[in-house]
């Protein structure tokens, strides 16, 4: 019977088959198509985590056998080599090397390869055949290799390599069955690895595997790679969660190098040299080559897109073109939204009996709730923007842009991706910074990340321009205007910050960078959407639950104590409220910018999230208008006074408040972001420092200096 | 052998459109390990695509950006265009 190669008839029970499901781990080189393969496999069965220590996503996905079994899948970061220059590759040699607690080594790995760039794509796979495990070998993007006119004979490699290889193009879905059904094989082939370990450095990975098996309990295949591994690491990133290393290991690999430095062998170039000679050996065997490579459709593109002057002008065009679909386009779905929310409020009003239950429905639920939702659109739009950047390959091109700019501050243009992402939102930005190898640079972008200005001040910008002027008068220009001002003092912010830690706190060399940029593609709008649908759902999650839960607090803390009279005004009753005492402690701190208690209440409950002010605003203000239709805020905040009887939003306030917003660190998730990346709470706390510091430095010094002038 | 050794200059002054061959590698070793297992070694091929400062260079196929200090460890040798 003739059976293609991944169609097994049952195995001979030699062995009994673990009962356990297998667990497979999927590994390959950046942008080798690595993340549409596992979500093609995996569907919506995974589960995003976080590896405890550090910020590198842990995706583990499940799928099932031919024969039904449910299969486990982690998804691991894409990485070059398992000699880890970056937090992210750290987690896969740990994870592959069984050195996570937290993981169990996985049994089995996926090898995913860019067809189009066999040799360096094989340079991990050589590497990771070393660890002995069953290898499966994916050729992803047969169809870019085909174009660029390669031919890969997969039967050959298969023989080459001695484990399993799958041609496949998992963006169409073809190769899936395959992949799945060679998944299913109860034995897989182990690979024939006729590669020997160069002779110069035998000896060495000799001793070093034997101290690695015996005091390190590592098994035999295994303490070889890793001692592979531990000659070349030269860096040695190390991140939390990752089991040490024994001394007597450790004492033996100092020998070894004192001894190669002693006589100038460059063992780390000897051995990828090597590794080299062998990949090339098989790629004569298996690679032809259908014409001449010259440039790609991506290489024409990029001379233009990454021009000194036309590269420039397209990247203005970009952001141009997102901060106006910002305001254009979002507008109808949020007059929408406006209505809808006013409506309801005008509904429960006449539905039910005035009462401290209809308050905290109408003002507390959905004055503050209702507030939020407002900012979906436009939290969606900039979404789908830096997704769109991200799919199309774009997002490379931008840091390649700004790497110029970047270093005059002592970073390099691999920094400008977390930076971008932060438009959005700090928290992806922060996670974003995991491919920096450089730990002080790394450090320097997640502390001024937050200084950009993310979608949560949005809603506090547009609520404090719409306060500034009344009406449409104004026209959409200056409104753009007033808020890329916003934008404009943020970025500046961020580059002054950094520029000003790295002559401080984290003096380094200036950084070398390389960088792959991807080839341009289509964009995936499917996983853009579901993108988009899964930070809009948590920004929904966060108002239904964190910010619902504020507004009902505070409209209690607004409500209670009671005021002694029944007919005081709302003004005197928020005052004597807890909400209002406390703020009356903080109003002499915040008086010289302008700002009084009520505002003080704002800033204090919006430091679990930014947009929490506009909420916030909602519930204290709103409170005055009880018995009227639920007014927009705007108008609420407009009629707001002093004491004295002077407005208390006046045009220099409302800037003031947002300049405040610009740098203030009011945002609990990113500070446990930054507890979790640094895994000290002395970088988090020191942002809150230096940045609230700044907001508070910054907005004496515009109001003051405004009231001089006369505003 | 030295005799006949062609002029070696940092990748940054390549011009753009011209290819010439890695010779040699400076910069620290980290950089230099990953460089080479990138297939960015000694005697690979780079064609400049763009730039002067930043550069984007193309190599087995895939493009590299390098920053300019990047770009000014390493050392290549103009090749002659007939010769890719």
């Amino acid at each position: 019977m003739n059976l293609p190669p991944h169609i097994t008839l049952p195995a001979k029970k030699r062995f009994a088959e673990p009962e356990r499901a297998p667990v497979y781990a999927m590994v390959g080189n950046p942008n080798c198509g690595k993340t549409t393969l596992f979500n093609a496999l995996t569907g919506l069965r995974q589960k995003v985590g976080n590896y405890p220590g550090v910020t590198v996503e842990k995706k583990i996905g499940e799928t099932y056998s031919q024969h039904g079994r449910p299969m486990k899948i982690i998804d691991l970061p894409g990485a070059y080599s398992l000699a880890s220059r970056s937090p992210d590759e750290a987690v896969l040699r740990d994870v592959l090397l069984g050195r996570r607690e937290d993981t169990p080594q996985p049994d089995r790995i996926i090898c995913v390869i860019d067809s189009s760039n066999l040799e360096r794509n094989l340079y991990l796979v050589h590497q990771i055949l070393d660890l002995g495990r069953p290898v499966i070998v994916v050729l992803n993007m047969m169809d870019m290799a085909t174009n660029v006119g390669l031919r890969i004979d997969h039967k050959k490699l298969e023989e080459q390599l001695g484990v399993v290889v799958i041609p496949c193009e998992a963006v169409r879905g073809k190769g899936l069955v395959e992949l799945k059904l060679a998944m299913s094989r109860a034995n897989l082939p182990l690979a024939k690895h006729r590669w020997d370990v160069p002779a110069p450095i035998a000896p060495a990975v000799a001793e070093l595997s034997a101290s690695l098996c015996d005091i390190d309990e590592r098994p035999p295949l295994i303490a070889r790679a890793e001692a592979l591994l531990l000659l070349t690491d030269l860096d040695s990133v190390r991140v939390a969660g990752s089991k040490p290393i024994s001394d007597r290991t450790v004492e033996v690999l100092a020998t070894w190098r004192k001894r190669w430095e002693g006589n100038g062998t460059d063992w780390s170039a000897t051995l990828i040299r090597s590794r080299y000679e062998a990949i090339n050996e098989i790629c004569a065997k298996v690679l032809h080559r259908t014409r001449e490579q010259g440039l790609s459709f991506s290489d024409r593109v990029d001379a233009v897109l990454v021009h000194s002057v036309w590269g420039w002008l397209f990247f203005g065009l970009i952001m141009a073109a997102l901060f106006f679909s910002i305001f254009t386009l979002a507008e109808y779905p949020m007059n929408w939204i406006d209505a809808h929310m006013a409506t309801l409020g005008n509904w429960v009003k006449s539905a039910m009996a005035a009462g401290d239950l209809r308050d905290l429905l109408t003002d507390g639920v959905i004055g503050g709730v209702g507030g939020i939702v407002v900012f979906l659109p436009q939290i969606l739009i900039l979404f789908f923007f830096v997704g769109l950047l991200e799919s199309t390959g774009y997002m490379a091109r931008a840091a390649f842009i700004m790497d110029r700019p970047m270093s005059k501050v002592g970073l390099h243009g691999k920094s400008f991706i977390p930076l971008l992402g932060s438009y959005a939102c700090a928290i992806p930005g922060i996670m974003a910074t995991r491919t920096i190898e450089n730990a002080k640079d790394r450090l320097v972008t997640i502390l001024v990340a937050p200084l950009m200005s993310c979608s949560a001040r949005l809603p506090v910008y547009l609520l404090m321009i719409a306060t500034l002027v009344p009406g449409d008068t104004m026209p959409t220009t200056t409104k753009v205007g007033i808020m890329l001002l916003m934008y404009l003092i943020g970025t500046v912010g961020v580059f002054a910050f950094a520029w000003l830690f790295k002559r401080t706190l984290f003096k380094s060399a200036p950084p070398l960078m390389i960088m792959e940029l991807p080839p341009y593609q289509p964009p995936h709008l499917k996983e853009i959407l579901r993108q988009m649908i899964e930070r809009g759902w948590l920004f929904l999650k966060n108002a239904g639950t964190i910010i619902l839960g504020i507004s009902i607090v505070l409209w209690f803390l607004t409500t209670y104590p009671k005021h002694p009279d029944p007919a005081a005004i709302p003004d005197a009753q928020i005052a004597h409220s807890f909400a209002g005492q406390a703020g009356h402690i903080i109003e002499p701190v915040i008086k010289p910018l302008g700002f009084d208690w009520r505002i003080g209440i704002g800033l204090i409950t919006s430091f679990a999230a930014r947009e929490v002010f506009v909420s916030s605003m909602g519930v204290i203000f709103g409170v005055e208008s009880a018995d009227e239709d639920t007014t927009p805020i705007r108008d609420a905040l407009r009629a707001a006074k002093w004491p004295g009887g002077a407005v208390l939003f006046t045009p220099l306030v409302c800037f003031t408040l947002m300049v405040y917003y610009v740098f203030a660190m009011q945002c609990m998730s990113t500070i446990a972001v930054v507890k979790r990346e640094t895994n000290s709470w002395r970088w988090p706390l020191f942002q809150v420092a230096y940045m609230t510091g700044t907001a508070w430095l910054v907005c004496f010094i515009i109001y003051q200096t405004g009231r001089a002038l006369g505003y | 052998m030295p005799l006949s050794r062609p002029t070696l200059f940092p990748l940054c002054q390549l011009s753009v459109g011209t290819t010439g061959r890695i010779c040699v590698i400076n910069g620290d070793d980290s950089f230099a390990q990953r460089l080479r297992e990138m297939g960015f070694g000694e005697a690979a091929l780079v064609t400049k695509i763009s730039g002067s400062t930043t550069s984007l260079c193309q190599v087995n196929g895939t493009r590299i950006a390098l920053n300019h200090g990047a770009a000014m460890s390493i050392l290549v040798e103009a090749l002659p265009s007939s010769a890719r």
